[in-house]
């Protein structure tokens, strides 16, 4: 078979498996988008009935609470029992081994708490003028049987729970079965890709171009047949979305002409008027059904657009996700990976224990802080689900679209220390001042070491070694004492000479400086060890031979001992930046940050953002721009020296 | 090779076997003592056993350090894993009943005569939104400490203070009259509540810019600047250095503090003073109070009530007091003849009735950094209170915003 057959083959197999990996994933998208309305339209249903018994009993004596729930239970069948709890008191119940009214008992626990919790969420949300906790809680342990509990009042007061169960798996009001619908066309998808074949086969796929017809007709056919099935699909739940809200009108309506008749609650006549038996897990009125039960097309269009944006999203990625699997196939990646993992079969086996444990251990936590930082979680909305969350890329934007660092007054200019440039301004300045001091000082001890006939030299290597052996959380703490301002020995020291003490943590610079020189002390032992066995593997007669040819003492080390240095020398250098980049410790430990935060590296901001202001995305979505960076440095520190090469 | 395959599997169920028998009835608690008061607790926790060895429960106590510990229980409890009963102070209380599934609601089991053992405001400290979350067990809070070879009568008041401290101090040789952490919030709180200041009111709004807070910190600037009577740059260590070297007269510390001093020093121990310049209200230090919790993960959370009921009864609390030194929270132990004759438990014992539990809201992490930044804004100079307190309550104000959205 020559290569263009192969090329062809390949074309047609890349199409099958691309359309199929993308009929496979939206159908899932959709299927998992309709089970999550059925669950709403069910909920949304039961919380419409709680809501409107909890209304009906509001202000009302126990008795009649007790008459009142009694007759609404009876009414519905689909009401199986009502039950409602008072602090200690269960008021009234439907069940009548509950003999209500009566003190709550022991194992009845959990209806007191749940009582205090919404009672709280309650007054969480007046509290603090936003609304961010449920005070409608429901609980489905078996599919169509709900347990929804709201809050009820008394003379406009909490006074409790309403707990209803709902049974949803019985016939509904309106009649309609809206959630039984059509089976998938697939019809119109298998016919295009015929069709394609047909084409493809009078056509031959070129090598030397990289676009010829064949493969623009894969990727026409390709895109054509999934956004086909998707706007097919689109189309039915948009309908499904529509009959289930007109579903919820009807029930609406005829609860309410019962509490009508019953004198409980009085229908409201007028559209206009809020509906408020329709509402969502915040009590907030939906506002898709007005209350006298008439349905607006305007709003429920607009509710689905609302509601479809997310997921027309995630159609949108399983395209470009089918079209790059395409595009692999078509281009012959595919092909080659699949002969790479036959050919060396042993050898992937052999590496795959470790490959797991990279994905579990590196590649998961790594992706899961890239997901979150696009998310705006924090402390108080972690537990809710991940689509709520979701907000694109505003954490980035906040961060580097924040281009306030500084503000000019009639006193001079003022630095915003909490902005993120000003931050990432110290960061490097603190990396280059490091690296700098920590490779001089390294290479000159290195060089001093390296004297022949040094006396004690194992001694000196030892004791110029200690600084790196000691936990830098002790060293950190050490320096942090010796630079108090009144205490400490520095300052002592620059008394002793007649000079004025310095507040070292009060000045950006002298802070910053603070930070350098405990660093610096710290890192000096690994660029000198990394040095010292540089030079020593350079061989004598080098310096010999040049000593033979009269170069002077500065041309040997310009000219031997630095080229030979190089390769040793860049890899540390590159890792010693990496390192002192995301050194927590010392800024940490030493300055804290001080003077107002002017000190923050990336890193301990972030730690700050995550664990002191409990803003988990935003410090993830930091995270992931400190990792850009680094991962910018790598690249081209790896381009411009070829450091690689070296190991 | 069978055979032992047989001896491997009988070992194994044996060993399950056991594991299963045992969980029915273990109780699992979780702490952070160390030394005599691990010890003293593992007593406590012991008598527990004996106590009820009639339904064969046990006891397993568990010492977890303490910089992991909450971050721990954290990350085990919502999972479903973890301890039954957990002690800790009630600082991360709000953050673990925000974040849900941590710290199990208690309120239910109590009785009156439960509620009513405590000393007063111990329980404040362990409800959060009007529901309790836990038992408190022991307080913490600083008081006044005193070179008694230097200072003969401890200061009452303000004006006493100062006056005695002036005489104390020479900034010169370095010694001062008064030393302690001004510039750590969590001290200053002190003179705050003495002039009616809080970080946050009733409602969760921030009132740190409030006029009394400015005012508080103004009569701190009063001692530190006009007169003179404190050194710059405190900080835990260097109160403890120089209360040791003998180069401060007195001190505002708390019981960790007790260990600290060497035993060339003697030591005595008062009542914060009142501060005349807050129309002589008293100084109000913050109490921190450890609880012991119910985790909301616990398969027997009655029976963990239970346990955490008895570590606040009167019996445990003698032994907790006496032999691990804590403040315990029981109000009749304070009758016993063995504590009310201890200097240090009766002097802090004193200081409570002009104490205040520190705030269990979640926010508080947030004021910490910004507070302690305007702190030394206004120590060294940089701005007024007014300003510095200004900023400071705006960027906690944004952190809270960031956290508090809406749905």
């Amino acid at each position: 078979m020559n290569f263009a057959e192969h090329l062809k083959r390949s074309a047609v197999l890349g199409l099958a498996i691309s359309i199929l990996i993308t009929l496979a994933l939206s159908t899932w998208m959709f299927r998992a988008e309709e089970s999550d309305l059925r669950l709403q339209h069910r909920q949304r249903l039961a919380v419409m009935h709680a809501n409107a018994l909890a209304l009906a009993v509001a202000n009302t004596n126990v008795e009649e609470t007790g008459k009142r729930v009694s007759d609404i239970q009876k009414l519905d069948p689909r009401i199986e029992s009502v039950i409602i709890v008072g602090g200690m008191q269960l008021v009234a119940s439907t069940r009548a081994e509950d003999a209500a009214p009566r003190q709550l008992g022991r194992e009845e626990k959990a209806l007191f708490d749940l009582s205090d919790q919404i009672r709280t969420a309650r007054e969480t949300n007046r509290g603090e003028d936003v609304v961010r906790k449920k005070t409608v809680q429901i609980e489905e342990k078996t599919i169509g049987h709900i347990v929804v509990t709201v809050p009820y009042l008394s003379d406009g007061q909490f006074a409790g729970i309403l707990q209803m169960k709902f049974n949803t798996t019985g016939p509904d009001v309106s009649g309609a079965d809206i959630f039984s619908p059509a089976p998938d066309s697939y019809t119109l998808p298998a016919l295009l890709f015929l069709a394609a074949l047909l084409a493809g086969s009078l056509f031959r796929m070129s090598t030397e171009r990289k676009v010829d017809f064949t493969k623009l007709l894969a990727l026409g056919v390709f895109l054509l047949i999934a956004l086909f099935f998707q706007q097919q699909r689109l189309e039915r739940l948009e309908r499904t979305v529509t009959q289930a809200n007109q579903a919820i009108a009807a029930n609406y309506l005829a609860a309410a002409q019962q509490y009508d008749r019953l004198g409980y609650l009085a229908l409201p006549r007028d559209n206009s008027s809020v509906n408020l038996w329709d509402t969502d897990h915040y009590q907030r009125p939906l506002g898709l059904i007005a209350a006298d039960g008439s349905v607006s097309a305007k709003t429920q269009a607009a509710y689905f657009d609302k509601r479809s944006g997310f997921l027309k999203r995630i159609l949108g990625a399983i395209d470009l996700l089918g079209a790059a699997v395409l595009l692999m196939f078509l281009y012959g990646y595919a092909a080659r990976t699949f002969a790479a993992l036959k050919e060396h079969a042993d050898a992937y086996t052999y590496v795959a224990p470790a490959m797991i444990g990279m994905l579990v251990l590196v590649f998961f936590p790594f992706a899961y802080g890239i997901t979150l930082s696009f998310t705006d979680t924090t402390l108080f909305n972690e537990f809710l689900p991940f689509q709520d969350r979701l907000i694109g890329w505003a954490n980035f934007k906040a961060i580097l679209g924040d281009v306030n660092l500084y503000e000019r007054t009639a006193g001079g200019i003022i630095w915003n220390y909490q902005n993120f440039y000003w931050t990432l301004l110290v960061t490097v300045a603190w990396t280059i001042s490091n690296v700098t001091i920590g490779v001089t000082v390294g290479f000159l001890l290195a060089m001093a070491l390296n004297t022949e006939g040094l006396r004690g030299k194992a001694i000196y290597r030892v004791l110029l070694i200690l600084p790196w052996a000691i936990p830098n959380y002790i060293t950190a703490l050490v320096w942090r004492g010796m630079f108090h301002p009144q205490f400490g020995v520095i300052n002592q020291v620059l008394q002793m000479f007649g000079m004025q003490p310095v507040a070292w943590f009060d000045g950006v610079f002298s802070s910053f400086f603070t930070g350098v020189a405990t660093n610096g002390w710290l890192s000096f032992p690994f660029m000198m060890v990394v040095i010292l066995g540089a030079l020593q593997s350079i061989p004598k007669d080098m310096y010999e031979a040049a000593e033979v040819e009269g170069a002077d003492r500065w041309q040997r080390l310009r000219y031997i001992t630095l080229p030979l240095l190089r390769p040793t020398l860049i890899p540390a250098i590159v890792l010693s930046v990496v390192w002192t980049f995301n050194m927590f410790n010392i800024i940490f430990l030493v300055s804290g940050g001080e003077p107002g935060g002017a000190n923050e590296i990336l890193i301990t901001k972030a730690y700050k953002i995550a664990f002191e202001n409990y803003q988990y995305a935003y410090a993830a979505a930091y995270s992931t721009v400190i990792f850009m960076i680094l991962l910018v440095y790598g690249i081209f520190q790896t381009r411009i020296t070829k450091a690689t090469e070296s190991f | 090779m069978k055979r032992s395959q047989t001896f491997f599997a009988a070992g194994t169920l044996f060993i399950a076997g056991i594991f299963s028998a045992a969980q029915a009835a273990e109780l699992v608690v979780w702490h952070a003592y160390r030394g005599a008061e691990k010890s003293a607790f593992e007593k406590v926790a012991k008598l527990y056993e004996t106590k009820m060895a009639s339904k064969g429960i046990k006891v397993t106590t568990l010492a977890i350090p303490y910089d992991a510990y909450a971050d721990k229980i954290s990350a085990s409890v919502p999972r479903g894993k973890g301890p039954d009963v957990f002690i800790y102070a009630q600082d991360r209380l709000g953050g673990w009943i925000e974040s849900g599934k941590t710290v199990e609601p208690i309120g239910f089991y109590m009785d009156d005569a439960t509620r009513k053992q405590f000393l007063p405001g111990m329980l404040d400290a362990m409800t959060y939104k009007g529901t309790v979350y836990g038992l408190p067990l022991n307080y913490k809070s600083i008081t006044l400490i005193y070179n008694k070879a230097l200072v003969k009568k401890p200061p009452k008041t303000s004006t006493e203070l100062v006056n005695l401290a002036k005489k104390l101090t020479n900034a010169e040789s370095g010694r001062y009259g008064l030393v302690y952490w001004y510039t750590n919030f969590y001290f200053h709180a002190a003179l705050m509540n003495a002039f009616g200041g809080h970080v946050f009111d009733k409602d969760g709004k921030l009132v740190l810019d409030s006029p009394e807070t400015i005012a508080s910190i103004k009569q701190m600037m009063k001692w530190y600047k006009q007169d003179g009577i404190m050194p710059t740059e405190p900080s835990e260590a260097l109160v403890s250095s120089m209360f040791n070297e003998g180069k401060a007269a007195m001190v505002f510390n708390g019981p960790w503090f007790i260990g600290e001093i060497s035993p060339s020093v003697d030591y005595g121990l008062a009542v914060l003073p009142v501060i005349d310049e807050a129309g002589k209200k008293p100084m109000r230090p913050w109490l921190t109070i450890e609880g012991a919790y119910v985790s909301a993960s616990s398969k027997q959370k009655e029976l963990a009530y239970d346990f955490a009921k008895f570590l606040t009864s009167e019996e445990a609390g003698l032994i907790l007091a006496l032999e691990g030194r804590q403040l315990h929270t029981n109000a009749t132990i304070y009758k016993d003849k063995r504590v009310s004759g201890d200097v240090v438990l009766k002097a802090f014992h004193d200081q409570l009735s002009s104490a205040e539990p520190m705030p269990n809201r979640a926010e508080m992490t947030m004021m910490w950094s910004p507070a302690t930044t305007a702190m030394n804004k206004v120590v060294k100079g940089n701005a007024t209170p007014e300003a510095a307190l200004k900023e400071a309550s705006d960027a906690i104000q944004e952190s809270i915003n960031a956290l508090r959205k809406g749905r």
